[in-house]
């Protein structure tokens, strides 16, 4: 399948819209540089990063946000805030902001010049021209803002709610929670950056950062042969494996996008939550455990990433013909976070996480992990069922859940006109 | 006009001029930063009398007198720190904090104010303080020498009701200027006072390039001040300070950190307003 085509079945609509702001011969090159990408089989979203186009712009219009359902890009960045606009006035200004930063920025393009006796409009660290560089930001709304403060009680989507510490957590106030968290994605850590200062120099006043977490995945080159294969976390296991399709836009719709047949007030239609975990990885014991016991706490091979009881990252795991657990242990992993069974179909999630590493801890220990990031149109059937079936699980003596919280992505901007969180204003005026 | 719609309008800064007007004359600054010189030889008179009474009170071992003292000494400091702050080694000797050495509190280095601090009000006592008591005076009288020779570069002047709000920014908001004592909102409104006394000498100036501009930084300064006089000891008393940062409940801290981050990104502005380079 080529890159064109998988754009096209990506839910990446308005395509042409969304470049509308590169003249022509760019919108040619790009399509050109994606039909010449290798094309070994369909980009999931986990999928290691095949390359480092900078002039790679994802359209920001549309039914749905990027950064969901889009190809993982090499870099991630949560940020977390809390919002200080006083009255719903203020917040409508935030969010028309928000939508008009994002718009430019995820698109590229150049600042105005100002007289140099004012500080500059732009922080200048990409340089005279910004590059689009496969940015995309999520708006995504925390449960608090749902609080007395701007009359959205009302429209608070069901499932939203302030993330709790699950048994093996370690929660730390600091890098929880927030009344908006934005998700940054793009080829290149600046490019986030970048777009972080742009959004805290245009928003004084009204956002205050409370928080934030940066990842990368590793990119994966285009070479013959083995590009197959999701990218590796810093337990050096493939990620991402049992991912549902993204290519599966009827699945899409059913686990990740929230649609008429979900419980949730309309203006929350194409919107999803998303769970955000940062998960601390105990490297330095990880890496003394035997590798016949880090597999069997996975349930996977660790080169290949082929289940236990199969020979491909790909394969099926069997757990029907293994109910004692004797190829694949009962508390594996990837077992006790989706059994395979048709009663938990409906708590699959999306995963699209990034590893972490933050420095070194008081012990002398790295202090390395998982930016774990999903998406669900129900979070409760999603992330909080399966963590709680992971509750116990072995690995647990080697990851401490330290930070993170629930969000809400709002709906897509469909045109110029729209902005992020419009119909959530609407449904409450 | 709803009362905090002001709060927004520096958030499109495309929508600020593109060019400084430059209409100011260079001659039209010189009464303003003369009256600052006088504002600040001021304060700087007042901070000599009050750093001998609380210098005087450590030495005597009066530990209660001493803490009283501290915070309502500080204030002249902070109202004038655009231009003591030109005098990098008194600054760092006079109001380092303990995070400037990599020692911190035990860092033979580290002295001034917040290492009295740490004895008064951390460990509850006067003892060994009488060095640094001296060393303190010293400094400020050595400040005071300096300051009186100074000639005031008006690009300090202007730009220190910008920097002012960089301090309330970076240590004010998160209380962490005086973490023993707990007294930053003497320091928070010294600052302020600070930076509004340098904006209202400049204010006509201002008003002729951008008028919108002067009534959304005086309205954010009313904002910033309404909020810091509910934590007032006594109402109608300023000399009574503050109560605790401990005491500042969230939405305050909310509330404070908004109308001072615009107040930042707007006083960033006034060299440029007013065609300083």
């Amino acid at each position: 399948m080529d890159r064109r085509h998988f754009l096209r079945h990506a839910g990446l609509s308005g395509l042409g819209l969304g470049l509308a702001g590169l003249c022509p011969g760019q919108v040619h090159a790009q399509l050109q540089t994606r039909t010449q990408a290798p094309t070994h089989r369909g980009q999931e979203v986990t999928s290691a990063p095949l390359t480092q186009d900078a002039q790679l712009a994802y359209p920001f219009h549309g039914r749905h946000q990027q950064g969901i359902v889009t190809p993982r890009q090499a870099t991630g960045m949560v940020v977390a805030f809390d919002v200080l606009a006083r009255d719903r006035d203020d917040l409508e200004k935030l969010l028309k902001i928000l939508t008009a930063r994002i718009t430019f920025l995820t698109r590229g393009g150049e600042y105005p010049q100002r007289d140099p006796r004012y500080p500059p409009p732009d922080s200048g660290i990409l340089g005279p021209s910004v590059p689009p560089d496969g940015l995309t930001v999520t708006l995504a709304l925390g449960d608090s803002l749902f609080d007395e403060r701007y009359g959205l009680a009302d429209a608070r989507p069901r499932h939203l709610q302030r993330m709790t510490g699950f048994p093996n957590d370690a929660l730390d106030a600091a890098r929880c929670h927030g009344d908006l968290a934005l998700q940054f994605c793009a080829n290149t850590a600046d490019t986030h950056y970048h777009a972080l200062r742009d959004i805290i120099k245009h928003t004084p006043g009204l956002l205050m950062v409370r928080w934030k977490q940066e990842g990368t995945v590793p990119l994966l080159p285009p070479a013959p042969g083995d590009v197959e294969g999701s990218a590796r976390n810093f337990l050096g296991f493939r990620d991402g494996s049992a991912n549902p399709s993204i290519e599966d836009e009827a699945l899409m719709d059913a686990l990740v996008w929230i649609g008429e047949a979900h419980d949730e007030p309309a203006w929350a239609r194409g919107g999803s939550y998303m769970a955000v975990r940062i998960i601390r990885n105990f490297v330095e014991r990880w890496d003394r455990t035997p590798l016949h016991e880090q597999e069997s706490i996975f349930g996977r091979r660790k080169m290949s990433g082929a289940p236990l009881s199969g020979s491909r990252e790909q394969d099926i795991p069997d757990y029907a013909s293994d109910p004692e657990g004797r190829i694949t242990p009962l508390d594996a992993h990837i077992r006790l976070a989706n059994p395979r069974t048709p009663e938990t179909e409906n708590n699959r999630i999306l995963r699209r996480p990034f590893n972490y590493s933050n420095g070194v801890e008081r012990n002398g220990q790295l202090d390395m992990g998982l930016l774990f990031i999903c998406f669900q149109a129900d979070l409760d059937a999603g992330f909080i069922s399966v963590q709680k079936r992971l509750n116990g699980e072995p690995l647990e003596e080697y990851i401490k859940p330290v930070g993170g919280g629930y969000f809400f992505v709002l709906p897509g901007a469909i045109d110029d006109r729209d902005f992020l969180g419009r119909r959530l204003l609407e449904a409450t005026a | 006009m709803k009362p905090h719609q002001h709060l927004i309008a520096a958030a499109t800064l495309g929508l600020l001029p593109l060019a400084a007007q430059a209409a100011v004359s260079p001659d039209a600054l010189v009464g303003p930063i003369a009256e600052y010189k006088l504002y600040v030889l001021d304060n700087l008179e007042q901070f000599v009398d009050h750093t001998e009474k609380f210098t005087a009170a450590v030495e005597a071992g009066d530990l209660h007198n001493a803490q009283a003292l501290y915070a309502p000494t500080r204030v002249y400091y902070e109202r004038i720190e655009p231009i003591a702050e030109l005098f990098a080694d008194l600054d760092a000797s006079i109001d380092a904090r303990e995070d400037d050495y990599e020692q911190g509190v035990k860092d033979p280095d580290f002295t001034g104010f917040h290492r009295i601090e740490y004895g008064l009000f951390h460990e509850h006592s006067t003892e060994d303080l009488n060095a640094y008591a001296e060393r303190l005076m010293s400094d400020v009288n050595e400040l005071d020498h300096r300051v009186q020779d100074l000639t005031f570069p008006p690009e300090t002047v202007v730009g220190g009701a910008a920097a002012l709000m960089e301090e309330v920014a970076a240590t004010k908001v998160s209380g962490e200027e005086d973490r023993y004592s707990r007294t930053d909102l003497w320091d928070f409104q010294a600052n302020i006072d600070g930076a509004r006394e340098i904006f209202t000498l400049f204010k006509p100036l201002a008003a002729q390039e951008d008028a919108d501009f002067v009534k959304r930084v005086d309205d954010n300064f009313d904002d910033v001040e309404t909020t810091l006089a509910t934590y007032r000891v006594d109402a109608d008393d300023p000399d009574a300070g503050f109560e605790s940062y401990d005491e500042v409940n969230k939405n305050d801290r909310r509330a404070l950190a908004g109308p001072v981050t615009v107040l930042a990104e707007d006083l960033s502005t006034l060299r440029g307003l007013l065609g300083l380079n």
